[in-house]
């Protein structure tokens, strides 16, 4: 009985320690990503506190007294624990502007004169404003790119949509064939398909830029699309290629035995059976389209995606770390949704991981 | 040459799933012992916590005297025989057999001998330079036992070592694995869940249902002296036909009794299950145990439903109650379906079950 | 008459897969091929048309080219060592069943599926003097008030350094995913086997579970072997163009920042030949060192 306890000891104390290491890595990998996402949430007057607060303020408490200029404004400072002077004017423009720009929580001219009749009575006044939680992302949208950015969203969902339906349509066809057809060059040709994702997308941008031009498509969506499907046709020829050869040729040769063309036999059987894993190649090239930034940045030059829209701001992201951080969030929602949606898949791709 | 002991060996899967519930079992010098049991009834799992490749929840592995249960697999002098053989594509047959030898810090002289000594035996002598990839299947599994027979083992397990190989070469390689433990007499424990192939090398056969030992004896105790229903059922081809009956007293001696049946019995049989009138029981009785007669001497009569012939015997089948009764029978003369049956049963061979516990009475 | 009928037919049997393939060779020779070659033809050619290896001459002239060379370098040399160990430890620990392993599993594939961008600007907020960084350090207690840490401001060192780490926490979970699935791949009975032969688990790791996974490990060095060249967006946003320059840097910089110039178009060509020709020389002469070729060749044969 000794002896089971102690392997029962020995077993627990293995278990925990493991437990106590996958924590640890968890936590190196969402850290940073726990800061941008709070920090895109922080006003401009906390995101240029030092140390940063961890958590954004939901509420922001104002206290109002005369001050030698006009009226002397303080804000509770979630830090410091305690009410900390940011302004003394009799411009209540300029104080409602900054409530909105500062402290992400805007008050009317006209309601802080409200306020303001409340000194005649009692001195200093509290009130308390919710906060705008999204402000950074509302401005980000109107300011960054000089306005551009809705545009370039929108184009860049466009770019995406045409690379899927490109490298979908070219791309599975190869597969197919890679799938189910011996034929002459066929190790020759696989291995070329892989070599086309050795040779740098910078090397390919760069010429693209004119034989667009001859094209008419430089600065265009179409222009990018068929830049980026290069990569994701060959991404899909290897992963189309492995989920027809996973489904049973018996199933097309049953469908024919009872009647059916071989055209019909792949509408009706084979492509519901591929349905799941096309969808996964799908999401692939949104993701490689949606990321994609050195391309972008040659081939555009007054259409932007939206990638170059956020590295534009976050390049010039000294005067506004929460606006940055804003863009990033909003850059990075769609991938990290995406490959959610594909995470089975990307097990698959690389051999079928299941824990 | 070792003696194996399994004290009260328990494993659990999580809290609920119990895998193997407490067996005893001792398996002697020599021995060629079977673990047969249908799939998740606890034999592989008990015999990877005889490897050390899965920890025993509770319990002992005694291997000539000494506990091993908590110890490593490296440190148990044990060898395996894995289902799919494990043998190691990068490496050269002779290299896969070398492999525990160097790890042993033999003499590379010692190692060659012993290499070439069970490639020999093994009859892989002419392929030790070959990568497992060039091999055949049943190659590959020479391979794996010539790497397990290398070591010289205290104990050598076999998990399912044949369930890879088509049927003829399997029945092939259940012989010369025979022949090679002959020569051997290394103690062996082997898993399989083929009842046939369990009977015909076995030494002494365990039965396991559950994670529960149901039955442990010879191939002939097993197959003669069934434990309980299920032994019965899962040992044979075909199984053990059953019968449900009750015990009746006419005529100064004892019946079975069922409607289609009225089977009086031997005074052996009627001393057995003495004071047991209007009990309900289940007959139980091997299909070459009932024999084709005539319609006097008949216990039973039927039309037959199918007749299968096997060349050196015929499969008769009967429909009774929804349940079929199968016969083995003589090829000749050959019995044709709708033809009518009669059946005597062999008072030696009837074997009487209890129908709530399935054991035998 | 029959008879050429059923041949016709059969032709066109034949031609079905190179019919499928049609699309992709025509797409690949018109978007891949057409630039490839305007790209290598444009490297060769001075303004005026005529063949030249001035360009070239250019580039390694250039003030920036040998420390691109340097730094790029280092970071490659580094980086896939550090990333390629880690993520082994990682995939090795966590290759078996454990409560939470699939959702681990998902958290792991969060920083891979970051957008360049969204990446850059999570490190930008994070290493300026008064960014989330230090914030956690002075949280952490490692930091005194008031007092901060300039990550930008370092030597060329700290700064690869720092560039080098960043890259890790980025690409080590994709490595580990990759083989993760190489390991579970490989049939437990393999191990097993080497334990019950007499392996202890270093034993069991160097000569059975390595070996087994070098395909797996190759997929995995080249891939990242082949983006490590490429490194740039991520030196650009933290440090700006110039300051450490990286190969793909320059050409960024060339094209887009000193554009107009007549150099410019020039240097920018040069280097992107010149990093065309690294990305395929390394990923050829690792392939070959790690006899990828050699296997294929067997496998056909």
């Amino acid at each position: 009985m000794n002896k089971k306890t102690r392997r029962n000891i020995h077993r627990a104390a293995k278990r925990t320690t493991f437990y106590i290491f996958v924590t640890g890595v968890v936590i190196a990998m969402l850290l940073p990503i726990y800061f941008v996402v709070s920090l895109s949430f922080l006003s401009t007057r906390e995101a240029y506190r030092y140390p940063l607060p961890l958590l954004p303020e939901l509420k922001i408490h104002y206290k109002m007294t005369h001050g030698e200029r006009g009226y002397l404004l303080s804000v509770y400072d979630q830090i410091d624990k305690e009410y900390q002077t940011v302004m003394d004017t009799q411009d209540l423009d300029k104080m409602s502007v900054y409530m909105k720009s500062q402290l992400g929580a805007p008050m009317s001219v006209s309601e802080i004169q409200q306020q303001i009749a409340r000194l005649d009575t009692e001195d200093p006044i509290y009130f308390t404003r919710r906060k705008n939680l999204l402000y950074n992302y509302q401005t980000f949208f109107q300011v960054a790119g000089t306005g551009q950015a809705v545009p370039a969203l929108i184009r860049s969902l466009e770019i995406c949509a045409m690379t899927i339906v490109i490298s979908l349509f070219i791309g599975g066809m190869a597969g197919y064939a890679f799938a189910r057809y011996y034929f002459k060059g066929r190790n020759a040709l696989k291995f070329s398909v892989l070599f086309v994702r050795m040779f740098p997308g910078v090397a390919i941008a760069m010429p693209m830029v004119i034989i667009l031009v001859n094209m008419g498509f430089y600065d265009q969506p179409i222009g990018l699309s068929l830049v980026y499907s290069v990569g994701s046709i060959a991404l899909t020829i290897w992963i189309t290629a492995s989920i027809f050869m996973g489904i049973p040729i018996s199933l097309e040769e049953a469908a024919q035995v009872f009647g059916a063309t071989k055209i019909q036999t792949f509408i009706r059987i084979t492509l519901p059976l591929a349905l799941p894993g096309l969808a996964a190649c799908a999401m692939y090239a949104f993701l490689g389209a949606w990321n994609e930034t050195v391309a972008a940045i040659i081939l555009t030059q007054f259409n932007p995606t939206f990638s170059v829209v956020v590295y534009q701001t976050v390049l010039g992201a000294v005067g506004q770390v929460n606006l940055a951080a804003a863009g990033g969030i909003v850059m990075a929602l769609p991938a990290v949704l995406f490959t959610f949606f594909i995470r089975r898949y990307i097990h698959q791709m690389w051999g079928g991981v299941t824990v | 040459m070792a003696t194996l002991q399994l004290k009260n060996l328990t494993k659990r899967f999580g809290k609920k799933v119990v895998a193997v519930k407490g067996i005893n079992l001792e398996v002697h010098d020599g021995e060629y012992l079977v673990l047969l049991g249908p799939s998740g009834c606890g034999k592989t799992t008990t015999l990877r916590m005889i490897a050390g490749l899965e920890e025993a929840t509770d319990g002992e592995i005694i291997l000539d005297g000494v506990d091993i249960t908590d110890l490593p697999p490296r440190k148990r002098d044990i060898s395996m025989v894995f289902q799919s053989y494990a043998v190691w594509p990068h490496m050269t047959v002779y290299e896969n057999i070398a492999f525990a030898l160097k790890l042993k810090k033999l003499s590379r002289s010692e190692i060659d001998r012993t290499v070439r000594e069970v490639a020999g035996m093994t009859k892989i002598g002419d392929y030790l330079d070959r990568y497992p990839t060039q091999l055949s299947g049943g190659q590959r599994q020479r391979v794996a036992v010539a790497r397990a027979i290398a070591v010289k083992p205290k104990l050598f397990l076999m998990d399912e070592p044949l369930s890879n190989l088509d049927a003829k070469l399997r029945v092939a390689t259940r012989t010369e694995l025979k022949a090679i433990h002959n020569k051997t007499h290394a103690t062996t424990v082997f898993v399989t869940h083929d009842q046939s192939e369990a009977m015909s090398i076995a030494d002494r056969i365990v039965i396991m249902k559950d994670g529960e030992i149901m039955q442990i004896g010879t191939p002939e105790e097993v197959y003669n002296e069934s434990a309980s229903i299920f032994v019965a059922d899962f040992i044979g081809t075909p199984p053990t036909n059953f019968i449900d009956v009750q015990v009746v007293a006419a005529g100064g001696t004892l019946h079975l009794v069922n409607p289609h049946l009225k089977l009086p019995l031997s005074p052996e049989n009627a001393a057995r299950l003495k004071g047991q009138e209007q009990r309900n029981l289940i007959l139980g009785i091997r299909p070459e145990n009932l024999t084709l007669t005539g319609e006097t001497e008949a216990n039973l009569s039927a039309p037959c439903l199918v007749a299968e012939p096997q060349g050196s015997h015929q499969v008769v089948s009967i429909e009774l109650d929804d349940k079929l009764l199968k016969i083995i029978a003589p090829a000749r003369p050959a019995v044709h379906s709708g033809e009518m049956v009669h059946l005597k049963f062999k008072q030696e061979s009837l074997r009487f079950f209890d129908p709530q516990t399935g054991q035998r009475i | 008459m029959t008879k050429t009928k059923k041949d016709w037919k059969k032709l066109g049997e034949k031609a079905v897969p190179y019919l499928l393939l049609l699309p992709v060779i025509i797409y690949y020779t018109a978007f891949w091929l057409h630039p490839v070659l305007v790209s290598i033809v444009g490297g060769f050619t001075d303004p005026a048309g005529h063949f030249t290896l001035q360009n070239f001459a250019m580039v390694i002239h250039d003030k920036g080219f040998v420390p691109a060379l340097k730094n790029t370098s280092i970071i490659v040399i580094f980086s896939v060592t550090l990333e390629f160990i880690a993520a082994l430890f990682l995939a090795l620990l966590i290759n078996r069943k454990f409560v939470g392993a699939n959702f681990f599993l998902f958290l792991a594939m969060i920083p891979m599926a970051l957008p360049s961008a969204a990446a850059g600007a999570m490190w930008i907020t994070g290493l300026t003097a008064h960014g989330w960084v230090n914030s956690l350090l002075y949280y952490l207690g490692f930091l005194e008030k008031g007092k901060s840490i300039y990550w930008l401001a370092g030597s060329n060192t700290s700064l690869l350094a720092l560039i080098i780490v960043i890259d890790a926490w980025q690409v080590i979970p994709s490595v580990m995913i990759i083989l993760l699935a190489g390991l579970q791949n490989i049939s437990e009975e393999m191990q097993e086997a080497g334990y019950v032969f007499g392996g202890d688990y270093f034993t069991v790791l160097r000569k059975i579970t390595l070996p087994l996974l070098k395909p797996t490990i190759q997929t995995a060095v080249i891939l990242r072997l082949i983006s490590a060249i490429q490194i740039w967006l991520i030196v650009v946003i933290l440090l700006g163009f110039s300051r450490m320059p990286v190969l793909v840097e320059r050409i960024v910089y060339y094209h887009k920042v000193v554009h107009g110039l007549d150099i410019s178009y020039q240097m920018a060509t040069g280097y992107t030949i010149i990093v065309a020709a690294i990305v395929s020389l390394v990923s050829l002469a690792y392939l070959q060192v790690s006899g990828a070729f050699k296997r294929d060749r067997e496998a056909e044969a």
